[in-house]
């Protein structure tokens, strides 16, 4: 569903200039979540913005749909890694204010935004200020938010990198779960991570990218069955771990 | 050893953020020797982008030596033309004026650097000195010059029995009032802001003392004091008329210089046209000393702080004058309202019993001194001639009409700031209009503006509607800075994530201000208040009077109702209008006014507003 066709984006500095992507090439299809990991600073973040349309690919294009996708879509929606709440807004209200796009009454809007904050667990935060929440709770805001315009791809920019581990065990179960969840639009799923345990435990497909310029050097198929939870000790799963490992480590 | 700073440039701004700090203990005599540093060696030893850079670098670098030689010639021409052409009696001495100016301000920003070091660095390593210094000094620096004229008068000028020495240090006494502050907040904020896992990483090598406060603590405040200075130097340009030029009680008290010539043309010559010569150098002067300076200066110390200072990307000339440092951990947009913070959480750790005591220590203190004081005052000033005046009775009345004048140029320089900050901070090309009308707004000493205005508007509006709107055109000039600055670094240090979010909702155009800008910006507006009321507080007691007589207006002083007026003529003028206790007593409502509004409506603000700051 969605494709990134021979994807090539180039920084322009003051008077240099540091080329980020070069000719990346990958796609992710209906009901699958999809990982990209990689070294910090190769670009796969960038990838992430240029699906999400908020950069422009130099060359090459992302195809959604088959067709060329080049502006933010509510269709299209992001988690972020600082989690992107507006600070002046209430839980309730940072849901709420994302619906506006979609042309709604303000009571539906209100109604809706409730339905998921209770979804992710955030029952009695409504009128929490993002100030007062915990990092991990702004994040089921965040995911509340992005899942609220009922998306059909959910981008996700490390979103638990900037939790504790604890923290960030539980979000990642809760996003799994809400991928089982059938009632739900969003079937597609990618994920930016360099937490390659991470990744194994939440992809379908994990594409590991190579240092700046970012490049595609390996797509492991992660076959491990669901509930994954139950495979964390298991060797299978260290075995995907070492693979896409001996990837990233001969990419240096 | 360790990471060399200043090689990180460019591409230290793109994802891989360099924790900024990371090796305190290498980089401390690194900076300094940077900052030191010759320019072409350091830029060409540190850019990153290879031969063809480097050669772009010495044509860049050349061209601005080309230019910094044209605008000495232009300077100097310009001297020549009107040393030449001007009939005046005293113009042959313009260059002399110039340098005795220049050395005044040079003179005083020592001192003001001298004194602002030490005590910085004891306000913000010792508690005690703290509770003390830094309430005390923003109360100092909220007195406006003329409250300063009284003690100065009564101190230096009788000392040397009206010698040129004592007028001399008098203006230099009055210049360090305006200028010293910036510097004490500069190093106060900068000290307080180095980070604890330096301050920990010192102590756990046993940096201590002496060697602590060369390895730590002067790295950390060289940015501070640079843009302190900055700041201390244009308010030097800003009161240098006030300073040079002292009326006080009937009496005039001058010294030679730019300030005191441009006062004599107006005052004494009545030479309008001389105003506005002297006017147009003296803002060529600063303009062109600035960007050789201080702007450099700037962008250098800029690589070297530990927290991102607000840095406006504009190439050459147009580059931000007043780069304000992010203070203190609170937050990064509070500047002087942060000492203010700081006291009243250090109140709130005492007992109401123990607040009580030292309210009533402090009260008895302050009328002991003032007792002495008024002791001291001639007897001809006379306290029961301090209220007897018919005029007092009008006080609030004054009272009301000076804070609506206040309000009015509030209101509209905050709407002028708002739509040029954001323009600015988010379109290049309104970047490259508004920042050279910034440093140029910056650079005119307002109040010798005021005469000036003053001339063309009451030929539009007539005298007393003419003075009333000069008043508000002075006022808004003089307010709107401080906001334009802050809202330009607010709306550029916004978070690229929050931006992001709202492009993906879908908010565009006022639907993104509303949503996004404005609110992100509130706690910006608010510092951005403090600053323009404070500023306007000093420059409405020169705008609401004329103190020359003019002949357009029948040879009348003209004067608008006022608190600024009232106070002013109870300055300037010989007793009985003229009176020291009552001066006293109308800057005591003054400071009374300013300390309440921030009690009640600014920090209130601020507190809520709090919450809003984004974390990241």
């Amino acid at each position: 569903m969605i494709e990134s066709k021979h994807v090539t984006k180039t920084f322009e500095l003051e008077k240099s200039e540091i080329p980020v992507l070069k000719d990346v090439n990958f796609s992710a299809n209906e009901d699958e979540f999809v990982c990209l990991v990689g070294p910090s600073g190769c670009g796969k973040s960038t990838l992430l913005r240029i699906i999400a349309g908020l950069e422009h690919a130099d060359a090459g294009e992302v195809l959604f749909h088959g067709q060329p996708q080049t502006s933010p879509t509510p269709k299209i929606t992001m988690i972020f890694q600082l989690f992107g709440l507006l600070p002046w807004k209430t839980a309730l209200e940072n849901v709420e204010v994302a619906l506006e796009i979609l042309d709604m009454k303000k009571e539906a809007r209100v109604e809706i935004a409730r339905s998921y904050l209770r979804m992710v667990g955030l029952e009695g935060f409504e009128n929490a200020y993002p100030h007062d929440l915990s990092g991990g709770m702004k994040q089921r805001v965040g995911i509340a938010r992005a899942l609220a315009l009922q998306p059909e791809v959910l981008l996700m920019d490390e979103p638990f990198s900037s939790l504790d581990e604890l923290t960030a065990k539980t979000l990642r179960s809760l996003v799994l779960d809400i991928r089982g969840k059938t009632s739900l639009a969003t079937n597609t799923f990618i994920m930016v991570s360099h937490n390659v345990e991470e990744a194994v435990f939440m992809a379908d497909r994990v594409i590991v990218m190579s240092p700046r310029p970012g490049r595609i050097v390996g797509d492991v198929k992660v076959d491990i069955p669901p509930p994954r939870t139950r495979y964390l000790r298991d060797p299978v799963h260290f075995k995907y771990v070492d693979e896409v490992v001996e990837i990233l480590e001969k990419s240096k | 050893m360790g990471i060399d700073w200043l090689a990180i440039g460019p591409t230290g701004r793109m994802g891989s953020n360099p924790i900024p700090g990371a090796s305190p203990l290498v980089r401390p005599p690194q900076i300094l020797r940077d900052i030191l540093k010759s320019p072409l060696k350091r830029r060409l030893e540190n850019k990153t982008w290879g031969e063809h850079g480097k050669l772009a670098h010495v044509v860049r670098i050349g061209r601005q030596a080309v230019v910094f030689a044209a605008g000495l010639f232009a300077i100097v021409a310009a001297y020549w033309l009107v040393m030449n052409f001007v009939e005046n009696p005293e113009i042959s001495s313009l260059p002399y004026y110039t340098f005795r100016t220049l050395l005044r301000i040079t003179i005083t920003l020592g001192i003001s650097v001298a004194w602002g070091v030490p005590f910085g660095i004891l306000a913000s390593t010792n508690k005690t000195a703290s509770v003390i210094l830094v309430p005390s000094i923003d109360l100092l620096q909220s007195i406006p010059i003329l409250g300063y004229f009284p003690v100065i008068v009564l101190f230096f000028i009788s000392l040397f029995h009206g010698g040129e020495i004592g007028i001399e240090l008098s203006a230099i006494l009055l210049l360090f009032t305006s200028m010293a502050w910036a510097i004490f907040f500069g190093v106060v904020g900068a000290v307080k802001g180095i980070p604890v896992n330096i301050i920990e990483a010192a102590q756990s090598f046993g940096v201590t003392g002496f060697k602590y406060i060369r390895h730590v603590i002067l790295p950390a405040i060289v940015p501070a004091l640079i843009s302190g200075s900055t700041l201390a130097w244009c308010d030097g340009w800003f009161f240098m008329i006030a300073a040079e030029y002292i009326v006080y009680l009937g009496t005039t008290y001058s010294v030679p210089g730019l300030g005191s010539y441009l006062a004599k043309a107006a005052y004494v010559y009545n030479d309008l046209n001389l105003s506005v010569i002297i006017l147009v150098l003296i803002t060529a002067i600063v303009f062109y000393l600035n960007s050789f300076t201080w702007h450099r200066l700037m962008e250098r110390a800029a690589t070297g702080t530990y927290k991102p200072v607000a840095r406006i990307g504009l190439s050459g000339l147009g580059k931000l004058g007043v780069i304000r440092p992010r203070w203190l951990h609170l937050g990064d947009r509070i500047h002087r309202p942060k000492s203010l913070i700081l006291a009243s959480k250090w109140v709130k750790r005492y007992t109401r019993l123990e607040k009580a005591v030292a309210l009533a220590i402090s009260l008895t203190a302050a009328f002991a001194i003032i007792y002495y004081i008024a002791g001291q005052i001639p007897s001809e000033v006379g306290f029961h001639e301090a209220f007897a005046d018919p005029e007092f009775l009008n006080l609030p009345v004054y009272t009301v009409l000076t804070l609506g004048r206040l309000t009015v140029a509030y209101v509209i320089s905050l709407g002028i700031a708002l739509g040029m900050g954001v323009l600015a901070a988010e379109h290049k090309k309104f970047a490259a209009i508004f920042y050279p009308i910034y440093d140029i707004g910056q650079a005119v000493p307002i109040l010798a503006l005021f005469p000036i205005f003053f001339v063309y508007l009451s030929r539009i509006f007539g005298g007393r509607l003419g003075l009333e709107v000069t008043a508000i055109v002075v006022l808004v000039l003089d307010m709107i800075w401080y906001m334009f600055l802050n809202v330009v670094g607010a709306v550029k240090s916004i978070p690229s994530e929050i931006k992001e979010v709202g492009r993906l909702l879908g908010f565009k155009g006022l639907k993104r201000i509303t949503h996004i800008v404005i609110p992100a910006i509130l706690p910006a507006i608010v510092t951005g208040s403090i600053l323009s009321w404070g500023t306007g507080w000093n420059t409405i007691i020169f705008a609401e009077y004329m103190p020359y007589e003019m002949e357009l207006f029948g040879g009348q002083p003209l004067s608008l109702p006022g608190l600024g007026s009232y106070l002013d003529k109870t300055g300037y003028l010989p007793p009985p209008k003229g009176n020291t206790v009552r001066l006293l007593f109308l800057l005591g409502e003054i400071a009374a006014i300013v300390l309440a509004m921030e009690g009640l409506v600014w920090r209130k603000l601020l507190r809520r507003f709090e919450k809003y700051r984004v974390e990241v």
